[in-house]
This record gives C-alpha cells, structure tokens and sequence, in this order.
C-alpha cells in the first residue's frame, strides 16, 4: 500500500455536551475512539494517516471541562481549558507562576488559544522516526529507529529510556509536577486521582503510551493544592528558536523557604526522559540549605546521576545540570 | 505639480487585496468541471519501479485516472522529469491519480500497489568521492554533455589527508587560478587553514506551489505559483514542448518563493498534462510535506580553506575547495561562491577548486543569495580571525579588504558597476555604535557572554536590455504592463514609479498590469538574481520616455508649436499651444495610429514583445523601448551587517539584542520595502545560520525536520524588536535610475554578522558549520565530544 | 486468525516484525485444553498395576536412591525460574498487564544461558551424556502402544530417563535453543550496557524471521512448561517432583518405575542386564555409575 500524508481520511466525530456523555461514549466505542482536546496533536496524526480512528469524540463542547475555578485548598483546572487562559489566570500568575510561565512557553499565542492544559500533558512524543510512521516500539514494532548508532537522535532522551528513547514533550508536564497538581482521571469505574507526576508513564511500563490514561479514561481535571502556592518558583525552557519550538531541556521549580532556608524543593524536568523527571535527589540536597553556588552545583550533578547519552545529545547532560543549577540558584 | 515617487513611501497596488484575503493565489482558483490530483511520492531515496498495480484504486468510485511517468517529457541524464519510474531522492513524485475531490485521490493512492526495487544511495558527497563509495545514479556520479555518466573518486590519500584533519590536495572537475597563490602565501604574515561546514536547507516559501490547468482546444490556461510571470509562460511553453501564445498563465500572487521558483515548472506540468489526457481542468494543491521534498532546497558545502594575510590584514591568498551537495539534477552555487569570495576579500591570487556532486536528497536550486550567503557566512568569521591575530580591529579588517571600484574578480577579471562597500561599512558602523559596542566583547553577566560581529556581503543585483511597455489610455490613466511576477517584494509596483515619475503621472492615475499573461507583456526579466528593480526601473524608464516624445508630439501636432516646448504634469501636457489632458492625448494618439498608439513598433524590441503590444494597439498612447542604456561591469549591491548578541554559557542558546543593516543599493526607489527586504533576507540568513536545520537518516536516506515546527525557520521573536537599517543611497552611475536589486545579499549580511559575533562570544573560536545551535555551541563550551564528524553534513 | 505480525520499513517494504499475539492465545488454549483433557483421560484408564519387587532386585539397593544430586537441582530450579521469568515477562504485558518487563526479561535470558551452558558442560564432562541421547524406539513403540490402549503391555521399566522424559528433553532443547540464540539476537538492538542498540545488524527481513522463531519458541514454551508443570504436580508423579527437591527417590519407587539393569544404583554390584538399550545412539553404557 502506498502511503500519502497531509489529507485527514474521513472518521466519525461525535461531539457529547456532558462528561457523562464522553464517558458513554468511549465506554461504547473502547480502543475505536480517540479523544480529541484542541486538536494540535490529533490533527498533526490524523492529516499523516499513521493513526487512523474510526470515531473520534470531540470535548470541545463540554462546558464543565473548561475553565478554573478556585476551591477551598487550591484551584481545580478543567482538562479543556485553553492555555491562554491558565497562562492569564490573575490567580495562578500570583500564587502558582511557574504554571503560568509554563503555558506561556508553549509554541505561539495561536496554538495556546487552541491548545489545552489537559492536552498538553497527554499529548504523544515528537521523536521524528515514530511521527513518521515507522513501525517502531511505540508504533507497536519491533525496532527503536532513533538509538540505532547512526541515528538523528539530538532531541531524544538521556535517562529513562526501556527500547524507546523519545521524550515527553510537554512543556507544563514539569511544572504541575513541581506544585505537586493532582491529575483527575475518570472512567464508568469512577474518578481516580494521580499526583502529577505519576501520571506519566515511561516506556518500561508501556511503550505505546505517554501517560495513564488508557481507553474508556477521561483526564477531566488537574488539581493545583494550595500546598505550594506562594512557593519560590523557577522556570526555565531551552529550546532552538524563541516559539514555536518544543524544549530541548526545561525545568520547573518550587521552593518553599523559611527565612534564608530552603524547607522543601521540588524539581522537575522534561526534555530529558521519555516522562518529565523528578529530580528527587537534587531536592534532597537542596532542603535545609540556603541554595548556594555549591549547593546548586551538587543539585545539578545529583541531577544528571545517571544520565547516558545518545550518539548526539550528550549536550543535555550538561544542560539538564545547569538548569538544575540555575533553578536552585535562582532562590539564593 | 505631481507627487514625487522615486523615494516615497508608497502603498502596493495589491496590499489591501493581500490583507482582505481577496488576493487570490493558485490554489484560489476553481473551472467548471475541477479534479484534484494526488501525487505518489517515492519511499526510497534511490530506486526503480518494478510494478504498479492501481486497479484498486481506479475502479474506486470518484477516482478518473492515472497519470504515469511515460506520459510526461522523459529527461536524459541528471534532469527532472514531473514524474519518474527511476526516482533520486525520498519524495520524488512518481505517479499521480485523479479523482472528483483529494479525499477520493488520496484515498486512491493508498490503493495503488508499487514495488520498488532499492538501489545504493548517497546523502553526504564525500562518501560518494570515497573510492568504492556508493554513487547517486546507479550510472555513476558524475555526466558531462559529451561523455555521459561517469566515475570521479578521490584517491586513498586524499582522503587519508581528510581524515587526518588537513587540507587535501585533490583533483577537481572545477579549477581556476589567477595571480601566484602560492607564492603569495609564502608572503602572508598569517595563514589561516579551516574545514567548512554549511548546510543544505529547504526554502520553505509559504505557499506551496499548487497549481491549476486547463485546456480550451488548444490553448492551456494554467494557474501558477512562481516568482516570474512572463518568463515562467516561455519555461512551462518549453517544457511542454508547446507554443508560448497558446498559454494563459495566470500568477497574480506568490507567496514566496526564495529563488525555489524562479520559474518553478517542473510540477506545473502536472496538472497540464493531466488536464490534456482526461479532458477535465486538474487542481494540484501541493501540501507542505510534498513542498518540503519538491520545493528545492540550498546546496550543503564542505569546504577547505586557507586564506593569507599581510601584516597590515590584508588578505593576499586564497585557496578554496568547495564540495557541493547537490541534489539529484545539480545546482551552480559553488561558482558563484568562488566568485564573491574572490569579490569580498579582493585577495589578488587565488585559486578555487569545486567538486559539484549529485546526491540522493531533494532537487537543489537557488536560494536567496545563492553560494553567496553560504561562503559569505562561513569566511567572514575567519576574517575576523585573522583580526584578531594580527591585532586589528575587526571593523578595519572589513574596511581594509572590501572591494574598491577597481576592483577585478573572478577568473575572467570581472569589473562592477559601482560599489560603496567602505560607504556601507562605515555608515553602519555608525548606526550600531561600533566604536563602544566592539567595547563590549567578550564582556560577561552572569552565565551570558557579549558578542559582536560584522558581515559584509555582496550579491548581483541586476541585468541590463529587457522591454518596457506603458499604455497611457483615454481614460488619462498610465497603465504599466509588467511581465514580471509578484513575489511579494512590491516590485510590480516600485519598478514602474520612473515612468510615472517621468511622465507626471500621481500614483492614483497609475495602473499596475500584471499577473496575466493574456493581458500583454514586454519582454521581461526572470525575478532571480536580484535583478528586477535594476532591468526593470530601466526599460520602464525607456518605455516612458518614448511616451514623453509621442505625448510631446502629439500634444505639437494638436496644439501647435515645438514638441520640445511641451512639459507633463499632473496627467496633462502643457506647452507653447496650450495643454491637454493624457486622456486626450492618448485618444489624438489612437486617432493618429502608427508608433503613437503601438500600430508601429520599434525594431529593436524583443520578439516576445511583439505579440503584446499588437494585441494592446490602438488602446492608448503607447510608449514602448528597449532598455539601450547600456553599461559596462557587473551589477552588485552589498548589505554590512552588524550584530551584537548575547551567548549563555550555560545553555548554548545565542540571543540576538541588536542588528543594523546598511545597504549599497544606489537610489532608493521605496524605502519601507527597502527595510523590508534588508530585515527579511537578514532574518533568512540567521535563520540558516542559527535554527534552520534538515537533517537526514543515513540508513534509509530520508530527511527528517519535514514540517516548519521542525525545520525552524526563524521566527519574529528570534530578532529584536528594533532592528536598524540604513541606505548609503548612492545612485549607480551607469543608470538611469541609479537602482540596484537587493533581495539577495542581506541573507550573506545577516548570517555572517551572527556567525562572525558567535564566534566573537566563544572568545574568537570559530566551528566554521551552520546550523550554531544551542547543542552545538554548549558541546563546545563544555568541551565535550560532538557526535558527529567534522565535515559531516545534515547535522542540526 | 493470524500468524504473523507484519509491518511496512520505513521504505514502505512489508516486512515480518513477529508472531501474531494470536498464537500466544492459542498455546494457552492448547494448554488448557490438554491439561483437562489429559486429567479427563486419565481417569478412564484403570490403575496401574505394579508387580512388588522381588528379593533378589531388591538386595543391595539402598532404601533412599539419589536421583538428582545438589548440582542438578539447582540448574533445575534456577532454569525454571528463568524460564518462568521469561514467560511471564514476555507475556503478561501481551495480556494487559504492563510493568518493566524487559530488563528483567533479557536478565533472565542471560541467566538462562548461563544454566544451560552450565548443564551442557556438566552434561558432557560429568554426567552420562548418552543417557538422554538413547533413542530408545521398542522402549517409545511400547509406551505409545500402551497410552493408546491401557490393554497393551505396560512398556518395560526404563533406564533413568525414561522414554516421554526423553523426548520432552528434546523438544526443550530444540525450542529453547532457538529462543536462546534469536534472543541472544535481538539483545544486539535493546538497551544493555554491553553495546549501543543496533537494530541494523541484520536486515529487517532476516530480523522478521529472528523475531518469528524467537515468538514461536516462545509460545511453544508455554505448552512445554504448562505440561510439564501439569505432570509434576499430579498425585501419581508427584514423587519426581520430591525427586527434584530433596534428590532422593525411594527403593520401592525405583524398582516400581526403573531397569536396575537400566539405571544401576548399586555401584555396579546388582545383575547387569543382557539387554542393551535397543537403537541406542551410542554404547548406552548402562552400567556406568551415574551422578544422577
């Protein structure tokens, strides 16, 4: 069979008003259905031809899906709220700026308009081999294309890789994990939560997907707890150009201080690992200290313990341990 | 008294057409009866079709037909064909199938069965020189006219020479030498020797080039995407093996096209053909992916070079090898990059070597700039080397080393025009503050390092004996017919303000003719090499000035008195009998016939003109003439660019804060558009020099960085808000007008001042390779391994 | 249902990437099936009836005779671990349930390999290696005669390894050998510290065919170990299983199920049979005392 792109083949949109009804329907329609959010990685796949759904389940008209809305102990932002809006959000600017910051980072004001949080941390790696539709691991092959000893792998990841080695793509991934965001995830069994950084999955545990969710699963909400807010933030995104860019190397920080002290940090980094990393270790270090130049710079070695470099991205060695650094510096 | 034009400030005839979205491009169009078309592009990037199978597919309801390469020109040798059973490169566009609407089409190529058969393939021209390395054509790697196809390979010591990091001393196809190079180097106070790297990357015009056709008996309405307009009709007439006057090419718009499109025929005979064999008008929308592999793309170089200097920073010698990455059907950068690093750095003995190799990757043509902007950006930093080692200012290198208007060059000892380089120079050393910002190199904060740089780069930038054409109806209005095409650069409209200029006419009463062949041109120029403002200011400024004599003429012969007496202004004609309107005029012109309404026309105009102008005979007064202007030398404009940058050590990331660019265009003939164009090939070049990137798999030869997203273009947030230009405004004095072209060289200008203040940031040490990206640049400042070979190419 | 599981190259060539997870299913049902159906089966057969001993086969048999000595029980057990490892890890995330199976995985073959090597060397330098290689055709022709109809003649007592133990060996090696040698294979295009992955060290078709055979083993794997775990935990032969534990079989179970003259456990003092092992690959040197 010859293969064409850049024309989306005919699928069957089914556009539910309620979460109840998205959940019928993915119910009904099991592996079939694919959920569509703004539509940015969706439509990147379906105009390639390489996936293919017979019946795609559009949220865009599920009103309780949008929006932010303050709680008691935090803020609960609906999967299908653009990222203009958390980007602009008066509260989560003050009390929760490294998600602003993130959303902001996120290719161009277009796309952010379009783009939704909750897509945003779903969508699917940008490795080139499998957007190209080569049949490898994640495609469900036999073959990682991008470690091979000649392969173009400068993006690809250098910690966490099982076969596959591409990355998490997602720019407000490290920060949600950084305010600790609880990932709302419900199906006909109920909603079950995840802590944001758990909610990622690496391809040790399943190659074909990026996150928890499986079919009949809906991300309806993330959760910001209050725990965080107010904390000392950083946030930092390496990329080739200044938009419209996926990250090399991010990071998103929060620190939480008493005085000169660091109490409790939390690190988190993507570009680096097929999932967006917890940088535990640079935490541990960090606490109780007053984030110095020799305390960043342990953070950032503790950071890369471990990493191992592709034919062309040992770069992000240095560069993950820099941008450890300079979060942990920033607070200083 | 009419406005003054030349200079001005001066909205597009098509700007508000572009901004409503009215403007209509090729795909815009629709007939009566329109099928869309689909291409099958090849999955291997060297092969053979064995079989086809499309019964499937064309017994699908909706499908019509199938087009094949046998039903298309065949080309011998390295030449493109629309499509092809032996394909060169991943994309090649092997068949197409036509169906009611491209879902159906679509649909359909995934029915076809195709089985190819894989051959041997190239990606990096060094492995091909490698003896027993694979070649591009299963023929050989190399054809000439007269022998055919043929082996070249570099012998074992070559390349024991390369792999050891040194400058070969190997044969090359393309070799020419003036002055004593080797004795000059004898001479040189300081001898530079480098391995260069640039890299090949796609155009990436916005619009594709989708294109429409149809037939009405024998005559082919086709609706194109090119940068020519006139000379693309007389191209798609040779392609198709046709009569240029049975054509109707339609091409009022094109979004870009970067010289990928000069006249860009190869796929416009697609739907032509198709058109003919199923009787039906045939849509070819062209997508970004399919453009990314038929839109052509930049030669990638690998180079060596030495470079000598005296003393006082002179260059004295050069030595140049240049191989050329390719393509399948070849490209002449290399020569135009021996020839203006000969121009630029005016060394007096030089010797150039060139090894155009074909590959299997994407057809190369011109780009902007072309062979130009690639050795432009990749020598200017090792000038500034040599500045550095000698102890001299880097500006005073430049000054010291640009050309003068004696300058010789080139094998044949090419002369110029005119050439304002130290003019240039100076004024933007003026306008950046070089004095203190040259201060600030090297200086640090925090993790980000200050670094500055100048490129200078020149580009031709016009031709010389094309038509003009202008109607001045009875409506008084001037109608200027232009055959050339609108690629944005508001040149249908700047290079017609002479003959308003001349003939008094305000910018309202002046209509723009263009965008269909059916409404008549003069024999025009292609819009490539920066040519057009320069040939076209010039026979427009001709045409008007034989309407000038006939308007005097015939307001004599109706008013009385000496033809020479009378004046234009302001849409009238006034002299010694009294005035008259140009409406008038031109309708006393149709009434008196002969030259005065086009009945009779000069002879020294281009027979492609002729056709034209008697079918606009007898329509106005109309003025009409060869540009015999004449001049001597080649015509050259130059941009300087200054760039001050910010490098993070920490990240590799390079920040652009500041750049100012300082033509040598001679006169200005429409200042916003003249930034637009010093910013925009600018922003080009350091895009090629700082984010854009293609980049292959060496095992199955298939390009990656296929989309904009990944490709990297640069973006408006990649340059300051506050970019600067300047013009030296010095008109050529072998002109009427005094305009040069400018499309070209600000793309040399804007990569070299980024390479050359990168270079500056990393204390003077330059990686002579393009793509600078953060990976690259925090390797090395890290000092750790890069994963890739000196001269390897498609790296980014 | 399908066999294999192809995909297009990235040159749009169709090419085998392995077995059809179909297959997996089918073993498993075949498993199943012939688990029941043997259990089934054995309950309409009647009881074996096994003469007692006489005295004179009994005299200078020890009461407890080592069947399977300490070396030979922990190749045993660890290659079963491995092998259950390997099945586990290679099929259970088919299933559904997904963990990081493939370290464990490809650890687990490692040590697999280096079982068998062990056993190999042990087998040839230490142990009677001619005793599993005895082809053994009027021994196997009785024992089929007599599963197909419980009337037939019981077969005669067998040497150590009895014919059925035989054959089993033999598919076992046949189809983990060629686990082991594909997956040795396929180790070249993973993550390990040993080397970067390369996936191009073969063509993809070759690669097709190495994944088939590896897929195949695989699910022959599953019927083996089923079966065989099915026949060490029936009541009836649960006494090998002993064996296999504590390395010792019983007088009574000995005479009951094997030829002195076979498998002698004397040191040679019992009285040595006339009768050779019938088709024997080899000199069945049946009196040679044995490890195991």
């Amino acid at each position: 069979m010859a293969k064409i792109r850049d024309m989306i083949p005919a699928f069957e949109l089914l556009q539910p008003t309620s979460v109840e009804a998205a959940m019928d329907l993915l119910d009904e329609h099991r592996e079939e259905a694919w959920v569509l959010a703004g539509g940015l990685d969706s439509f990147d796949w379906f105009k390639d031809r390489i996936k293919r759904p017979s019946v795609v389940v559009d949220l865009g008209g599920i009103p309780e899906l949008t929006g932010i809305s303050e709680i008691e102990n935090g803020l609960v932002i609906g999967a299908m709220t653009s990222l203009t809006e958390v980007e602009r959000h008066e509260r989560i600017r003050a009390e929760y700026s490294v998600v602003a910051d993130a959303a902001r980072h996120v290719a161009t004001p277009q796309i952010r308009n379009q783009g939704t949080l909750g897509g945003n941390v779903s969508q699917d790696t940008r490795c080139w081999y499998y957007r190209s539709g080569w049949p490898c691991y994640r495609a469900g092959g036999n073959t990682c294309y991008a470690a091979a000893p000649q392969a173009m792998n400068r993006e690809h990841c250098i910690m966490g890789r099982s076969r596959c080695v591409a990355v998490n793509p997602s720019d407000t991934a490290p920060a949600l994990i950084a305010v600790d965001a609880k990932m709302i995830v419900e199906n006909p069994g109920g909603p079950s939560v995840y802590d944001a950084e758990d909610f990622f999955i690496g391809p040790a545990i399943d190659i074909t997907r990026m996150t928890v969710i499986t079919p009949r699963d809906l991300l309806t909400r993330i959760q910001i707890p209050a725990t965080w807010a107010n904390a000392e933030f950083y946030y930092e995104k390496v990329r080739d150009r200044a938009s419209w860019d996926f990250q090399l190397v991010s990071v998103a920080a929060a620190f939480r201080k008493a005085g000169d002290t660091i109490e409790e940090a939390r690190i988190a980094v993507n570009g680096v690992a097929p999932y967006p990393v917890r940088v535990e270790a640079a935490e541990r270090i960090v606490a109780g200290t007053s984030g110095d130049e020799a305390t960043a710079a342990a953070a950032g070695e503790a950071a890369i313990e471990g990493a191992r470099a592709l034919r062309h991205n040992d770069y992000k060695i240095p560069m993950m341990r820099n941008l450890v650094r300079r979060a942990v510096r920033s607070v200083a | 008294m009419a406005e003054k034009l030349i200079g001005t400030d001066i909205a597009p005839p098509d700007l508000h057409a572009k901004i409503t979205g009215r403007a209509k491009y090729a795909e815009d169009f629709r007939a009566p009866g329109m099928v869309f078309a689909k291409l099958l592009l090849s999955p291997m990037p060297h092969a053979r079709v064995r079989r086809v199978d499309a019964s499937r597919a064309l017994s699908m309801p909706g499908v019509i037909d199938i087009l094949r390469a046998d039903e298309v020109p065949a080309r011998e040798g390295p030449r493109e064909a629309v499509l092809t059973d032996n394909p060169r490169y991943e994309g090649e566009p092997i068949l197409a199938v036509a169906a009611v609407d491209e879902e159906t089409a679509a649909a359909a190529i995934e029915e076809i069965e195709i089985d190819f058969e894989p051959f041997p393939f190239v990606l990096d021209p060094l492995d091909s020189l490698r003896p027993g390395g694979p070649n591009p054509y299963v023929e050989g790697n190399q054809f000439s006219g007269q022998d055919g196809w043929s082996e070249f390979k570099w012998t074992e010591a070559d390349f024991a020479t390369i792999d050891a990091g040194e400058m070969p001393d190997p044969e090359c196809p393309v070799e020419w030498t003036k002055g004593d190079p080797a004795a000059a180097f004898a001479e040189s106070a300081l001898v530079l020797e480098e391995t260069i790297v640039h890299q090949s990357l796609t155009h990436h015009p916005m619009e594709p080039r989708s294109n429409m056709a149809y037939w009405e008996g024998d005559r082919l309405f086709a609706f194109v995407s090119t940068q020519s307009s006139q000379q693309t009709k007389f191209a798609l007439a040779g392609a198709l093996d046709m009569d240029p006057e049975n054509i109707t090419l339609v091409s009022e718009y094109a979004g870009g096209g970067f010289g990928s499109k000069i006249a860009g025929t190869t796929i416009m005979q697609l739907p032509a053909i198709f058109s003919q064999k199923i009787g039906r008008p045939v849509m070819l929308r062209v997508t970004r992916y399919e453009e990314n592999y038929i839109g052509r793309a930049r030669p990638g170089f690998q180079s060596w070079l030495k470079m000598g200097f005296l003393e006082n920073g002179k260059c004295n010698a050069i030595d140049l090898i240049i191989v050329q990455e390719s393509g399948p059907y070849g490209a002449g950068d290399f020569n135009t990059a021996g020839m203006i690093a000969d121009l630029t750095y005016t060394p007096q003995n030089m010797r150039f070597r060139a090894v155009p190799m074909y590959t299997n990757t994407p057809p190369k043509a011109a780009q902007r700039g072309p062979g130009g902007a690639q050795i432009i950006s990749m020598m200017e930093p090792i000038l500034e080397k040599a500045g550095r080692e000698l102890g001299i200012d880097r500006l005073e290198m430049h000054l010291i080393n640009a050309p003068r208007p004696d300058v010789r060059f080139g094998p044949r000892d090419n002369s110029l025009t005119s050439v304002h380089t130290v003019e240039a120079l100076e004024q933007g050393a003026e306008l950046f503050d070089w004095a203190s910002k040259s201060q600030l190199s090297g200086q640090r904060n925090g993790s980000k390092v200050t670094g500055v740089g100048i490129g200078l780069s020149p580009y031709t930038a016009g031709s010389r004996g094309r038509d003009g054409m202008v109607i001045i109806r009875p409506d008084g209005r001037l109608y200027v017919h232009q055959g050339i095409g609108n690629l944005g650069t508001h040149s249908i409209a700047d290079t017609a303000r002479p003959a308003a200029e001349l003939l008094g006419f305000n910018w309202e009463d002046v209509v723009i003719v263009w965008g269909d062949s059916s409404r008549g041109y003069p024999r025009s120029t292609v819009q490539a090499g920066s040519q057009t403002t320069t040939a076209h200011t010039r026979a427009n400024r001709a045409a008007a000035e034989d309407a000038l004599r006939k308007i005097r003429a015939v307001a004599a012969s109706s008013m009385g008195g000496s033809p020479g007496a009378y004046r234009v202004d302001d849409g009238r004609v006034s002299g010694p009998g009294g005035t008259m309107t140009l409406g008038a005029v031109a309708q006393r012109a149709i009434a008196m016939g002969g030259e005065y309404d086009g009945h009779v026309l000069p002879d020294d105009i281009h027979a492609q003109t002729v056709p034209a102008a008697q079918m606009l005979a007898g329509a106005g007064l109309m003025g009409i003439a060869r540009d015999n202007f004449g001049g001597e030398g080649n015509i050259y404009s130059w941009v300087a660019g200054f760039a001050l940058v910010e490098l993070d050590e920490e990240t590799g990331v390079v920040e652009l804060k500041e750049y100012v660019g300082v033509t040598d265009c001679g006169t200005v003939i429409h200042p916003r558009s003249l930034g637009a164009q010093v910013f925009g090939g600018s922003i080009q070049g350091m895009g090629m020099a700082m984010t854009q990137r293609w980049v292959f798999d060496p095992k199955w030869g298939v390009p990656f960085a296929n989309r904009l997203y990944t490709a990297r273009p640069p973006g408006i947030l990649d340059v300051p808000p506050d970019l600067k230009w300047g013009a030296v405004g010095i008109p050529d004095p072998q002109d009427p007008i005094g305009a040069k072209g400018i499309g070209e060289p600000p793309v040399g200008a804007g990569a070299a001042a980024l390479t050359c203040a990168v270079a500056d940031a990393m204390g003077g040490r330059c990686l002579c390779r393009t793509p600078l990206t953060p990976d690259i640049l925090l390797a090395e400042i890290e000092g750790r391994e890069q994963g890739f070979g000196r001269l390897d190419q498609h790296i980014g | 249902m399908n066999f294999w599981r192809t995909a297009d190259n990235p040159w749009g060539e169709e090419v085998l990437i392995g077995i059809s997870w179909d297959l997996m299913w089918l073993a498993i049902g075949a498993s199943v099936v012939f688990l029941i159906g043997h259990a089934v089966w054995l309950r309409t057969r009647p009881a074996e009836a096994h003469e007692a001993p006489s005295e004179a086969e009994t005299s200078g048999i020890p009461e407890q005779i080592e069947r399977h000595n300490l070396g030979s029980r922990l190749f045993h057990w660890t290659m079963a671990a491995t092998m259950l490892a390997l099945l586990i890890t290679a099929f259970v995330p088919v299933i559904g349930w997904q963990f990081p199976w493939v370290t464990i995985h490809w650890v687990a073959g490692v040590l697999l390999i280096a079982t068998v090597v062990y056993h190999v060397i042990r087998a040839i330098g230490w142990q009677d290696f001619w005793s599993m290689f005895q082809l053994g055709v009027a021994e196997g022709t009785a024992q089929v005669r007599h599963v197909l109809s419980a009337k037939a003649p019981a077969p005669p007592r067998a040497g150590k390894y009895p014919f059925d133990h035989r054959m089993y060996h033999h598919v076992i090696v046949v189809t983990t050998l060629a686990a082991i040698v594909t997956g040795l294979l396929m180790m070249v295009r993973i993550d390990t510290p040993f080397w970067t992955p390369n996936p191009y060290l073969l063509s993809d078709a070759t690669w097709g065919v190495m994944y088939v055979v590896h897929g195949v083993s695989g699910v022959a794997l599953i019927v083996l170990v089923a079966a065989h775990i099915y026949f060490a935990v029936r009541p009836e032969k649960r006494w090998m299983l002993w064996a296999m534990v504590n390395g010792f079989i019983d007088r009574e179970k000995y005479l009951e199920h094997f030829d002195p003259s076979k498998w002698d456990v004397t040191g040679g003092s019992a009285p040595t049979s006339v009768e050779g092992g019938t088709g024997a690959l080899a000199d069945a040197s049946v009196t040679a005392r044995r490890d195991d």
